[in-house]
């Protein structure tokens, strides 16, 4: 009874450490974020100020890319997931026209905001250079996590992370 | 009985050093990759380099269609033609002797030559263009369809580009697709290009992603420009002007 327990928690331990190999999220000692300067879908101009004391799921995206697509769905889960807690999932469209933006949103309702980046000058600046990358930031605006491709936010390693950073940085006293 | 004994000895490490010499020689001399040839009368040759993903049935058509326009292809499928694994580090491992010596067969041909290789294929080619003689260089015009050359590109770090030698007289075209995380580092790759001393232009091809005539879920303009690849190629190689 005994080994049978220890082999299921041997188990699903292995199960952990290769899903967090398959998801590759990449731990950063925490370092400043690079300046995010983007406007929003109405035009208002957003920096990360705009989030202070939150924890920030931060995704650069395109409208044209299909393992954004299929993650989108999962960010939108995590948000509902995560309401009245201190988090802000913010999607960074990169490179795109709103026009371009506002006919996917049209198919595909989101709760978070999306930025626009249409001289790509916040991904330049964060050097993303693959899509999508996301870049989690702790409630100082310190980025603690990078994950360059998709994942399935709500579940798994990507819940996980997300919990780990809203567990070490509390929400900051305004 | 003994001295002719030594010279038996003498003569046979004579003909074996002689045969080792002989097969280091053949082995060291660059043979040409596997190619398929697409014959046209006109004085044009292309040589097509898939990427490291393989040859597609598009580019293949598009061939066909270019040499019934009178431009002569020849199709290599480097990964394929060396039996390589369809990833980017294979395209690094390529003998690039065998491409100096395939870009020199070409110009033999007596055509104009250009070369258009797709995404890291761009790695092995322009090393091969670095080891033609200058004039040979100079005479050689390059289109590169969204090329790879990153050593790394880490999120929050510059990129780091592969260092390639001495490009200088080649004329490089890069052809980017829009709708792809490269485009907003285009200009940095085009300064990494240009400070090896090739000859630069770029043009980004709008509303399309990389590779989109061999996409798994196209566009409707996808599809209809995977389609037009053939024009789209004869397009540049008359706008560029580059002969």
């Amino acid at each position: 009874m005994q080994v049978k327990r220890i082999a299921t928690v041997l188990a699903i331990g292995l199960f952990w450490v290769v899903a967090a190999k398959a998801a590759g999220f990449e731990a950063r000692v925490a370092s400043p974020a690079p300046e995010l300067k983007a406007h929003d879908l109405t035009g208002a101009s957003k920096t990360l100020t705009d989030y202070r004391g939150k924890v920030v799921v931060l995704n650069f995206w395109a409208t044209w890319c299909p393992p954004c697509q299929r993650e989108m769905p999962s960010l939108e889960r995590l948000r509902m997931q995560m309401k009245g807690r201190p988090l802000e999932i913010v999607a960074v469209s990169s490179a795109e026209t709103p026009e371009e933006v506002n006919a996917y949103l049209a198919k595909m309702k989101l709760g978070f905001p999306i930025l626009l980046d249409t001289d790509s000058s916040n991904t330049r600046r964060w050097k993303v250079f693959a899509l999508p990358t996301t870049f989690v930031l702790d409630t100082e605006g310190q980025v603690r996590h990078v994950l360059t491709g998709p994942t399935e936010w709500d579940q798994g390693e990507a819940l996980a992370v997300v919990e780990s950073v809203m567990s070490s940085s509390p929400p900051l006293a305004r | 009985m003994g001295g002719c004994g030594n010279r038996a000895i003498v003569m046979r490490f004579f003909r074996f050093f002689l045969s080792g010499l002989w097969l280091c020689a053949f082995t060291a001399h660059a043979s040409l990759p596997d190619y398929q040839v697409f014959p046209a009368a006109g004085q044009r040759l292309l040589l097509w380099v898939a990427s490291e993903r393989g040859r597609t049935t598009a580019e293949l058509a598009a061939a066909q269609q270019l040499a019934k326009q009178g431009v002569a292809v020849w199709s290599l499928d480097p990964a394929n033609a060396y039996f390589l694994p369809q990833v980017s580090s294979s395209m690094d491992a390529l003998p690039v002797q065998d491409l100096a010596a395939w870009l020199r067969a070409a110009q033999a041909s007596g055509k104009q030559v250009t070369v258009f290789a797709v995404a890291r294929a761009a790695v092995p080619v322009l090393r091969a263009a670095v080891l033609l003689e200058p004039d040979r260089r100079s005479q050689l015009c390059v289109v590169l369809m969204h090329p790879n050359l990153y050593t790394t590109a880490e999120p929050l770090a510059e990129p780091d580009y592969l260092d390639l030698g001495d490009l200088s007289g080649l004329r490089v075209r890069v052809l980017q697709p829009r709708r792809s995380a490269a485009t907003p580092w285009l200009p940095g790759l085009m300064e990494h290009l240009a400070r090896h001393g090739a000859i630069v232009s770029d043009v980004v091809l709008e509303n399309l992603r990389e590779g989109y005539w061999a996409r798994e879920t196209p566009t409707d303009f996808e599809t209809a420009e995977s389609r037009h690849m053939d024009s789209m190629l004869l397009h540049q190689l008359d706008t560029w002007g580059c002969k």
